[in-house]
């Protein structure tokens, strides 16, 4: 019988619980231009392991950053 | 009183004076319901991330200011009417704010400006090096996945009898 292969997943941490200094702001596109995939899309939370609390936060910036045409509804990110 | 911040893209091919003159009416709004402004920056042309008014470039302006609603209404109102201004975004961000405090603040700024110009100087290093920061996170986050999937392998057997000695068990 072989062994079962069990994976153990990472503990992830919130990064931006780990950074303080790591503020979500929906001006500052930098940032956020990493929690969205390349179509523009908002990556869930269960892949990077925000909190709860920073990913409502994430989601809102965002959404505030496409109202304002600072990132796409669709599309690829290339500014 | 409340705070506010605005942000407004007016058409790229427009003259400089007259995006001066879409603030200048926009401030005179502000100003004229007691309002502070705090805040007046050029952000300059920017690409948009999609067409607005099939305009793929537009001319960013943000504004910070205490205000109260009723003035918030007028200017989204004028930027309604105005051809000029092709989207506008207003966020409240505090509910309600001390007049005379930001006046006392807004002096203080402006006195540390004059006094040492050095100081923005120093701001603009810090914020390429967080960006530096964040890179290098992702860069770790990359070389560690492999390892966890790739599970008994001869280099890991030290990590992961730390780790999960369960799994030695099994694999024996």
């Amino acid at each position: 019988m072989p062994p079962k292969k069990r994976i153990f997943p990472r503990q992830k941490v919130c990064r931006f619980c780990a950074d303080k200094s790591l503020v979500i702001d929906y001006k500052e596109v930098r940032t956020l231009r990493n929690f969205v995939t390349e179509r523009g899309k908002i990556i869930p939370s269960r892949i990077y392991g925000n909190c709860a609390k920073h990913q409502r936060k994430l989601t809102d910036a965002i959404k505030k950053a496409r109202q304002i045409a600072l990132m796409p509804y669709t599309g690829p990110t290339y500014l | 009183m409340r705070r506010y911040e605005t942000i407004f893209i007016v058409r790229p091919n427009i003259a400089e004076d007259e995006i001066d003159a879409v603030i200048n009416k926009t401030s005179s709004i502000i100003e004229g319901d007691g309002g502070i402004i705090i805040r007046i920056d050029k952000w300059g042309l920017k690409k948009l991330a999609y067409l607005i008014k099939k305009e793929s470039q537009g001319y960013y302006v943000y504004l910070d200011y205490a205000g109260i609603p009723a003035s918030v209404s007028e200017i989204e109102r004028i930027f309604r009417i105005d051809d000029k201004v092709l989207k506008y975004l207003t966020i409240k961000l505090a509910d309600s704010c001390d007049p005379e405090a930001i006046k006392e603040e807004l002096a203080s700024i402006e006195a540390a400006l004059t006094s040492a110009e050095d100081e923005t100087k120093e701001e603009e290093k810090v914020s390429p090096a967080k960006a530096a920061e964040t890179t290098t996170e992702e860069e770790v986050k990359e070389d560690e996945s492999p390892s966890e999937t790739a599970g008994i392998s001869a280099e890991n057997e030290a990590k992961e009898d730390e780790e999960s000695p369960s799994e030695e068990k099994q694999a024996d």
